[in-house]
């Protein structure tokens, strides 16, 4: 059964990507991220204009993470203050980064852009991922203790003007780093349709040192509020929000997402850290494959023509 | 579209014949792109009235809406492949589909496809930073920025819209089914543009053309697809909105629906 997305103007089958958000949403619950990584890829080697499949994502990863974060909320896991403030410089990013992607995409560099910036951040992300869980499971099986996280000594950005209480997370922190954090996080999901959890996650824990049992229920309601933003702004500004391709991803992703949540209970955290790694190296390295392979066609249409 | 046509034949002295005509029809004048577009076929029907009967070529030109392509090029810096700024080309079809009874160099010379626009080879393609100048005492001479690149340049435009089947030419796709009455079968890929539609039936005899008819179709969104094309194209912030709140519904649903059980 063929549906027609009337902004991507191309036609795709319609349970086969219900089956691949059920498969993307399966992973996100499995390892608690938002998938927007995996799936802006797999849209853009389907055929879905990259702007387009950035622009869809970003409202996608709005509604697969909001039930995430209402389970958290039930268990008291999310610092909505926090998650304010990061969000308030997540707007401020996303806005930005909108800007930015209209401006590349007139220049046709679009395509490049998003592939660079998979290639640069998932790469990186992905193979200290790996390092770091490779190395605990090596010390678990050598049965050595395991490393614990500082939370010693505050860090000096801490100090800086505009301290705020943020009870939940018992810090008494300025505001400044959560901000900028929000506006990094908010680029990122303008240019990459992520949510932007792989790097927020590792960045609240040990840039913020925030407690572990909020930080993924925080960085989730801080990606609702940053995507949400951002898929207004993209498709205000640049009409690239296909509402048929996120809904159908939505249908399967919901799903595939709590049966993920259910099996991630039966692994080891630093196990399922080393495979989700891996997975993040090997997009990127994939996405970052077209800039160093010669093309096919040495010309290439750019959108926006009309 | 102005097209040239041979002045008519002097006055008739004796009992001549009345020049050929050609008339046609299209099976549908509205092409509906609904939720299960994968394309469609346009059949159009025509007949010949030559009263002497001689054998004549039909060429049918099929072109969408006029759209700005813009078109960049690979290029190797530090390793990487990397994308030129782009170039824009105006004037260019949407969508151009020549559909004849034969090879098209069979059906005509190459100075009246070239000045009929017939073929792919000959698509009027106006690059935008070009202009006319008068070289070596020549007037109008198109002269581009991209010197001998522009070639480059216009065959990879064709090119790339062959390989989404927008631009082609079928010299199979008009059949004469009868004396003088045929029929051309010309196929519209889910990619081709909305809007309004030209179909130029040139009638040709002993590779000049004799007759030109022209017709009109649209293709047009319909259903929920038209809705939700304009709502995103004209009133972009409500969509984006409405787009919003429904992937906070979903999301809202689901977590409700998974609690419960």
């Amino acid at each position: 059964m063929d549906v027609y997305l009337p902004i991507a103007e191309i036609s795709v089958n319609a349970p086969l990507l219900v089956a691949l958000g059920a498969a993307v949403g399966f992973i996100s619950g499995l390892f608690g991220i938002g998938g927007g990584f995996l799936m802006t890829p797999v849209l853009v080697l389907m055929g879905v204009p990259s702007a387009v499949a950035v622009a869809s994502e970003a409202n996608h990863v709005t509604g697969s993470s909001v039930s995430s974060v209402i389970a958290y909320r039930r268990r008291r896991a999310v610092d909505f203050r926090m998650g304010g403030v990061m969000a308030a410089g997540g707007a401020i990013g996303s806005f930005m980064g909108v800007e930015v992607f209209r401006w590349l995409r007139l220049l046709g560099q679009a395509d490049l852009v998003v592939s660079l910036s998979y290639l640069v951040f998932l790469s990186i992300i992905g193979a200290l991922m790996l390092s770091e869980s490779l190395g605990q499971v090596l010390r678990r099986r050598r049965g050595e203790a395991l490393t614990r996280p500082l939370r010693a000594r505050r860090p000096g950005w801490h100090r800086l003007p505009w301290r705020m209480r943020f009870p939940r997370s018992r810090l008494y922190i300025s505001v400044i780093p959560p901000v900028l954090l929000g506006v990094g996080v908010g680029v990122l999901s303008a240019i990459m349709g992520v949510g932007g959890g792989f790097i927020l996650v590792p960045a609240m824990i040990y840039l913020l040192r925030m407690p572990a049992s909020v930080v993924v229920g925080t960085s989730l309601f801080q990606i609702v509020i940053t995507t949400a933003i951002t898929s207004v702004l993209q498709a205000g500004r640049n009409q690239t929000v296909d509402v048929v391709l996120a809904t159908l991803l939505l249908v399967g992703g919901v799903v595939g997402a709590q049966f993920g949540a259910r099996l991630s209970m039966r692994f080891r955290p630093e196990t399922l850290r080393a495979v989700l790694g891996l997975i993040v190296l090997l997009v990127g390295l994939r996405m970052g494959l077209s800039l160093i392979v010669r093309p096919e066609d040495m010309f290439q249409l750019a959108p926006g023509g009309s | 579209m102005g097209v040239a046509l041979p002045p008519p034949p002097p006055a008739p002295v004796v009992l001549a014949p009345p020049p050929a005509r050609v008339s046609a029809a299209l099976t549908d004048t509205r092409i509906q792109v609904s939720s299960d577009f994968r394309g469609a076929r346009i059949v159009l029907y025509g007949a010949v009235f030559d009263p002497e009967r001689a054998r004549h070529d039909v060429v049918v030109v099929v072109r969408g809406p006029e759209e700005p392509v813009r078109i960049v090029r690979k290029v190797r810096i530090a390793g990487l492949w990397l994308n030129t700024p782009p170039e824009v080309f105006r004037g260019a079809p949407g969508y151009y589909m020549a559909a004849s009874n034969r090879p098209l160099a069979e059906v005509t010379g190459f100075a009246w496809r070239r000045r009929l626009r017939l073929g792919v080879d000959n698509i009027a393609l106006e690059q935008e930073a070009q202009r006319t100048e008068t070289l070596y005492g020549v007037e109008g001479v198109l002269v581009s920025p991209l010197e001998e690149d522009y070639f480059d340049f216009r065959r990879a435009v064709v090119r790339l819209k062959q390989r989404e089947g927008l631009y082609a030419a079928d010299s199979d796709a008009v059949r004469f089914v009868d004396e003088g009455l045929f029929r051309a079968d010309i196929a519209l890929p889910a990619a081709a543009p909305t809007g309004r539609y030209e179909a130029d039936i040139h009638l040709f005899r002993d590779g000049r053309p004799v007759a030109l008819r022209t017709r009109t179709l649209t293709v047009e969104k319909v259903g929920l697809e038209r809705f939700l094309y304009i709502l995103a194209h004209e009133r972009p912030w409500t969509y984006g909105v409405v787009s919003v709140l429904l992937a906070l519904t979903a999301g809202w649903t689901a977590s409700a629906v998974f609690r419960r059980r």
